[in-house]
């Protein structure tokens, strides 16, 4: 943490050299949430670069007391939320496209028991792009940030109740999205 | 599916089955849901897909960039920052020239307009009943007030108001897109910044 603040009073001071010290202890997070919400690494490279260039230029503007890497997360959320929106991108698989079936019949093993490690990570990018995007955003950063509510509201600006209500709606989508791919 | 939509308190449940997945159901809402499930299969079902889902998320890693990201992060920002440079060594440029302009207009103008008030308080003539030199000097500048004043004349005399108005809210503009310039300009934007 000493470090990390060292850092940022050397970017705001113009250092670039500490703000690539910044990116390299964030990259991964910051690259995990744009691959999570655009599906694709091409797209998830370029969202990750952005949010990066963004935050140095609005370093100056970060409140300190919140969580450094919670604010990039913000910045890597709305940016990509408003890129979907802007491309109005159809989701990259249909609703009709089946689900992988392996695991998907009711005598069948559990995913973590059986199933390759390549077939949970595609059917894990399937179920997220079915979601709407704020959906999506709310589960990302449930599931591989382990954030709470309030720290997702924070992330997303926007209230606990609507995280509670998003994330509630998110699953029943994803249960239902099993349940169809098994029918 | 279909007939899950015969349990009426389905909404209730599976926001409660939501919660119960964060840990956030409280006791009471517990020992409730799971009375529910215990008589009903459609819940029941809903509630293992839920469960399904999230251990297929809660094992999915969080994936990294490929080697060199921060690399073409700091290549991007160079980029960017020399682009922002040359925009804004641009506007300094144009603004600085419009600056000089306009201290040279209004040197201009209190030149012509001191002369034309000289020339009319009756100063003038004493001068050049004094001496032949300074008489000569007077009339030159006279003739030269009275030139200009022709051009400028009723800007200054019938305008003068709204000129000055404007002269000085152009002046106020220029200082303050001077500001903006400095204060953008890349290495100067953080340093008001507090940590």
């Amino acid at each position: 943490m000493e470090q990390e603040r060292e850092w940022l009073q050397q970017a705001l001071r113009g250092d670039t050299e500490a703000f690539g010290l910044l990116v390299q202890a964030y990259e991964r997070p910051v690259y995990n949430l744009a691959y999570r919400m655009l599906g694709n690494a091409a797209e998830a490279e370029d969202a990750a670069q952005e949010t990066f260039l963004r935050a140095y230029t609005k370093l100056a503007t970060y409140q300190p007391e919140r969580k450094f890497v919670n604010w990039l997360l913000s910045i890597a959320s709305h940016y990509c939320i408003d890129r979907l929106r802007k491309s109005q991108r159809a989701p990259q698989v249909s609703l009709e496209d089946p689900l992988p079936p392996q695991w998907l019949t009711s005598d069948a093993p559990r995913p973590d028991q059986e199933v390759s490690k390549k077939q949970s990570r595609d059917l894990v990018r399937k179920m997220l792009d079915r979601l709407p995007d704020v959906y999506r955003a709310a589960v990302v950063l449930r599931y591989w940030y382990g954030l709470s509510y309030s720290e997702i509201a924070e992330t997303m600006g926007t209230t606990e109740s609507a995280i509670k209500s998003r994330l509630h709606r998110a699953r029943r989508m994803l249960a239902q999205d099993l349940q169809s791919a098994r029918a | 599916m279909d007939d899950r939509m015969e349990c009426n308190q389905q909404d209730r449940m599976t926001e409660w089955m939501s919660l119960a997945l964060d840990h956030l159901l409280g006791e009471t809402e517990e020992r409730q849901l799971q009375h529910h499930l215990d008589a009903c299969p459609q819940c029941q079902e809903e509630w293992a897909l839920m469960q399904e889902a999230s251990t297929l998320f809660e094992q999915s890693m969080m994936v990294g960039p490929p080697l060199g990201f921060a690399i073409r992060v700091e290549r991007r920002l160079e980029a960017k920052t020399r682009q922002r440079r040359r925009l804004f060594g641009g506007i300094a440029v144009l603004t600085g020239s419009l600056s000089l302009a306009g201290v040279a207009l209004a040197a201009l103008a209190l030149m012509v307009l001191g002369g034309v008030l000289w020339s009319k308080s009756g100063a003038f003539a004493e001068i050049q009943q004094s001496t032949r030199v300074v008489s000569t000097l007077a009339s030159g500048m006279g003739l030269v007030g009275k030139g200009a004043s022709l051009f400028l004349k009723d800007i200054l005399l019938s305008y003068g108001g709204p000129v000055l108005l404007l002269s000085g809210i152009g002046l106020i503009a220029l200082v303050g897109i001077w500001i903006w310039v400095y204060s953008r300009q890349p290495g100067n934007s953080h340093k008001n910044g507090v940590l």
